[in-house]
């Protein structure tokens, strides 16, 4: 088709095309890609809050220090394990809930697709300060429970022990998540081609077979839209860590979001916040792209 | 089928149901407990023993709420709005922020999504990779510039200091461009060949074409926007410009938390979104199933 | 229609847009004041009928917003970073001397003491006011001594009652123990050592450095020294000591809430403002939610002797380069601070006043009238060395909870926690150097 536009055409797509670019690239430029920029340029400088002394050119400093800051390299390996764990999960857990709600009644089906959105509906604040009462180390409700039944003889302190902390803010970022999963998935299973399900049916696929062969690959185009919202909510998972744990206990929560927002207003470190998000959006930017050439591929 | 196959998959229907049911009240729980306790005095809020239903209800918290900080409704230019209960305010406020973010967002993303997916310019798959990359940048990384921004445009402290970021998210470009894809090419050059005009072949043809997308996105924006709470923090400050959220925590005192005034704060804020969802739950279906199948 | 629709919403757009800033055209003699929730400072009604006061009598204007522990730092480090700091602040000079005064956003205003102020503030809180270069960027209003409380119930039933001096207030070290031992018999749960942030740190710093005499700064207030022996023989004494916790899941302010339901019998964070009225729940002053009587007491030492840790709460100007509305800033912490109203300001803020009189207006029977702060006033002489205006403040008791977090991880040795006090008393004391 791109060979055989005239110029004229080509000129008129060209200008069209901007055109309707123009508005979203506003903001888009505006308040994404120049903030960006000039955080690139502010991680070159010893920046700080202090209204007396000048920001000093240092050079590639803020980043030779990153890599020996133990805070930094465990909130790195945080906010991964963050992404790593949460987007299969995600995936695996609305994909069985949907198969399982899918073919009920509408009223049932509509019951599960709402109770699954409501702790997105909720808002965060108000699910996290819940989800803070649950996990009380001397009267939450999970410690409550679990010693009535005599599974654990001695109250955990579920967000202050270094070995559960990190676990526990997964499950309420989980709970947050899958809302929006289980609903595209409950659409895409149920506009799977029925007659080939029928027909391997009849050729006596088993249930496993069925899935696999002709409804996985139907549902791909879903999936593989959830990898992607799922990636970007795991990355925005900050809320949740600043009112829970403010990233202790021992940098056990500590992610790099919540690092650089408390490097820049605890530490007052501008220029050494700043080369962290540099490193964080080189790191995203590969995996988005990672993730958009498989999207491809299949 | 084998009576055995029959037992297993009645085996599983049941533990499906099971656990179905134990997800279920683990995930209405949250909603539950924040409306209850909404209705509950301190006394029990702070009780050791879970209180599972209120033995006494109180609309105390929703007075505390509404007594505690006031402010005007509106401020138009020199013309200030009657003085009411800042939670109302905040209401107001966080309501306009969201819908303004979701409007403006269908808007730009529609249309540079359809022009993303339909028009062959130079420079399209810089910017489409551009938005790619930064589809999923936290807005922690942009913090201190984008606040030094908001300053020089004299837009801190400001409600379209919270929008304009969401707006310029690029993910919804992203989601209309899948959306576009699906777009018969033969559509648009026989407009073309009418004489319609770019603008009319775009809000005759396309749009109604991705009309179920952009409901998709208007929700989700819609939502974000809501639970935002990192960009409102940062941004607003004066009293009268809060949101909910952020309201309702300036109303805690020193090292105290008044956990009753919390979960009234979060039932005001909760019930309208959940209303918002119930209406619009089929259509958001619908419109995720056509781009999700076709994208 | 949809073409009419568009102009409509961009109409909508353009006008919304500039109201806001079309609003900000204001008279010259107009204020605004931030507040941390210091007593009824942080409540509407009655800050307005203050600020009411002083508006009719100066014809300023003042805007005040209300912030909070939890995020009012960063509110005010994102407002410094936008250029749109407030004109006045109210808090303690551990914010506005050491940190948003040295890094020089503060207008120094010491040519607001005379003499006659000089020798009617405390000399504490005058002290805590000036920065070592002689600036001041605090005037005092309100003080207090920061003290821990016990439930006097779950001392009687534990028997242990006797060991508890609620008459002086004081204690030694080894009864402070001993009391422990018998509660956690008793209960199982005595306290905590809070240290998921900073909110309420006072109390864990106080504790530690009483126990055994330990000191958090050098006196000159140049470098940290809670790496000193006494301070880990106190911070093992703890870990080691069964029925108090480490517990990096809460903070004062849950601690507060933890001791008001019963679940803990002793709190650390703890002041006159919560005797008055514990976890602001107004369920009657100096009594939990079930009715147990609450005392307050001294931080436990070896000598039974404590050195408090001193809170002190006054006001600020931020410099936004506007004389005008320095002047009027100036106007009103004068208005409040020293005057015949300043009874009032310190009546709002549940503290004792910072001075003995102002104006001639003799400010020590401002709380004749009640008995609590009658009896509170026990503890005041045993003020300690105000240390939180040392360089570096902000990044020291950042390192302080999370050392206390490492400490209550690691395996309880001497060497385990010599490293982490090492490791983290290192890292505020490299934030003092500069």
């Amino acid at each position: 088709m791109t060979q055989t536009m005239s110029p004229a055409l080509r000129r008129r797509e060209t200008v069209s095309g901007y055109l309707f670019l123009l508005p979203s690239l506003v903001f888009f430029v505006g308040f994404v890609v120049v903030p960006m920029v000039m955080c690139v340029i502010t991680s070159f400088f010893d920046a700080n809050m202090n209204a007396n002394t000048p920001d000093v050119f240092i050079g590639l400093a803020n980043y030779k220090e990153l890599w020996q800051d133990k805070v930094f390299l465990k909130a790195l390996r945080n906010t991964f394990i963050i992404v790593l764990v949460s987007v299969p999960v995600v995936c695996i857990f609305s994909l069985w809930v949907a198969s399982a709600i899918y073919q009920m009644k509408e009223f049932a089906l509509s019951f599960y697709r709402v109770v699954f959105y409501l702790p997105v509906v909720t808002g965060s604040v108000a699910v996290t300060v819940v989800w803070k009462w649950m996990y009380n180390n001397y009267y939450g409700i999970f410690n409550y429970l679990l010693k009535g039944a005599g599974v654990i003889s001695k109250n955990i302190n579920w967000l202050g022990d270094p070995k559960y902390a990190l676990g526990c803010i997964i499950i309420i970022l989980l709970t947050t998540s899958v809302g929006q999963p289980i609903v595209l998935y409950v659409s895409a299973l149920s506009n799977v081609d029925s007659t080939l399900v029928e027909a391997a049916e009849v050729d006596g696929a088993t249930n496993l077979q069925v899935f696999w062969r002709i409804k996985w690959p139907q549902i791909m185009p879903t999936t593989l839209y959830i990898l992607v919202i799922t990636t970007i909510n795991s990355f925005q998972c900050f809320a949740l860590i600043q009112l829970l744990t403010s990233g202790g206990p021992n940098y056990a929560t500590e992610t790099v979001m919540y690092y650089i927002y408390y490097t820049a207003f605890k530490l007052y470190r501008f220029g050494y916040g700043n080369a962290m998000g540099v490193v964080l959006a080189i790191f995203i930017a590969l995996l988005s792209a990672l993730q958009f050439r498989l999207a491809k591929e299949s | 089928m084998t009576s055995k196959d029959n037992g297993r998959s009645m085996g599983y229907k049941i533990f499906s149901v099971v656990v179905l049911i134990i997800l279920a009240f683990l995930f209405i729980f949250p909603l539950y407990w924040i409306i209850t306790g909404a209705l509950k005095p301190p006394a029990a809020i702070n009780s050791p023993k879970p209180q599972w239903w209120p033995s006494e209800f109180t609309m105390r918290n929703f007075q505390v709420l509404f007594s505690k900080r006031s402010a005007p409704l509106f401020q138009f230019g020199s013309v200030t709005g009657p003085t009411v209960p800042a939670a109302i305010r905040w209401m107001v406020n966080t309501v306009f922020m969201a819908v303004m973010a979701m409007i403006l967002t269908c808007i730009t993303a529609a249309m540079a999504g359809y022009a993303l997916a339909k028009k062959r310019f130079i420079g399209r798959y810089l910017i489409f990779s551009l938005i790619v990359a930064a589809m999923a940048l936290p807005k922690q990384v942009i913090l201190i510039p984008l606040i030094r921004e908001m300053s020089a445009l004299g837009l801190y402290d400001n409600i379209w200091a919270v929008i304009f970021p969401t707006v310029g998210w690029p993910f919804g470009v992203f989601l209309m461009k899948q959306f576009s894809e699906s777009i018969p090419g033969e559509m648009l050059e026989a407009a073309r060949i009418d004489g319609a005009s770019e603008f009319r072949t775009f809000t005759n043809i396309v749009v109604p074409m991705i009309k179920p997308g952009i409901g998709a996105l208007a929700i989700f924006t819609f939502i974000n926007s809501w639970n935002d709470y990192f960009m409102q923090l940062i941004m607003l400050t004066s009293n009268a410009n809060l949101t909910i959220s952020l309201g309702i925590a300036t109303m805690q005192a020193e090292n105290s938390t008044d956990y009753g005034l919390i979960m009234a704060g979060a039932a005001l804020a909760a019930v309208p979104i959940i209303i918002v969802f119930l209406i619009f739950q089929k259509y958001f279906t619908k419109g995720i199933t056509m781009g999700a199948v076709k994208g | 229609m949809k073409k009419k629709l568009a102009l409509l919403l961009a109409l909508v757009m353009i006008v919304a847009l500039a109201v806001p800033v079309s609003a900000s055209a204001e008279p010259a003699e107009s204020i605004t004041l931030w507040t941390y929730p210091i007593g009824n400072w942080g409540d509407e009604a009655t800050v307005k009928a203050l600020t009411d006061a002083f508006t009719a009598e100066t014809g300023i204007a003042v805007t005040v917003e209300y912030l909070t522990y939890a995020d009012g730092d960063d509110k005010v480090n994102t407002a410094i970073t936008a250029k749109q700091a407030p004109d006045l602040i109210m808090e303690g000079p551990e914010r506005l001397v050491s940190n948003w005064g040295a890094n020089g956003y503060m207008v120094d205003i010491s040519d607001m003491f005379d003499d006659t102020d000089k020798s009617e503030i405390n000399a504490a809180a005058l002290k805590a006011c000036f920065a070592p270069d002689g600036a001041a960027y605090e005037y005092p209003l309100v003080m207090t001594a920061h003290c821990m409380a016990v439930n006097v119930k779950a001392l009687e039933e534990a028997g242990v009652k006797d060991l508890v001096d609620l008459e002086n207030h004081t204690w030694t070290t080894e009864q402070f123990f001993e009391v422990v031992k018998a509660l956690n018999e008793t209960y199982g749960i005595v306290g905590a050592v809070y240290c998921n942030g900073q909110g309420g740190d006072q109390g864990t710093r106080a504790l530690v450095n009483n126990l055994y005499g330990g000191t958090f700064t050098n006196e000159e207030h140049t470098a940290y020294t809670w790496d000193n022996e006494k301070n880990i023989e106190a911070l093992k004494a703890l870990y080691d000591t069964e029925g108090i916790d480490y517990d990096p899941s809460i903070v004062g302010g849950d601690e507060i809430a933890n001791f008001y339901n019963g679940i803990f019998k002793m709190a650390f964070c703890w002041n006159i403002a919560q005797q008055l009225n514990p976890n602001s729940a107004g369920t009657g002053a100096g009594i939990t939610m079930s009715g147990d009587e609450i005392g307050f007491m001294a931080f436990p030492s070896q000598d039974g002797v404590a050195a408090l840790q001193g809170g002190i709460w006054g006001f600020g100007v931020f410099n936004n380069g506007d004389d005008a509305k320095i002047e009027a800033a100036k106007t009103f912490i004068k208005y409040m601070c020293d005057s015949e109203h300043t009874v009032e300001a310190v009546r709002a803020s549940n503290f004792f006043a910072a001075r003995t009189a102002a104006e001639g207006t003799d400010l020590s029977t401002v709380w004749a009238d009640n008995e609590i702060m009658n009896e509170y006033t026990k503890l005041m002489p045993m003020l300690g060395d105000y240390y939180q205006v040392t360089t570096g403040w902000a990044a020291a008791r950042t390192a302080w909870w999370n050392m206390l977090q490492q400490v209550g991880s690691s395996d309880g040795s001497v060497e385990a926690i010599t490293a982490a006090v090492n490791d983290f008393c290192g890292q505020a004391n490299a934030a003092a150097a500069g």
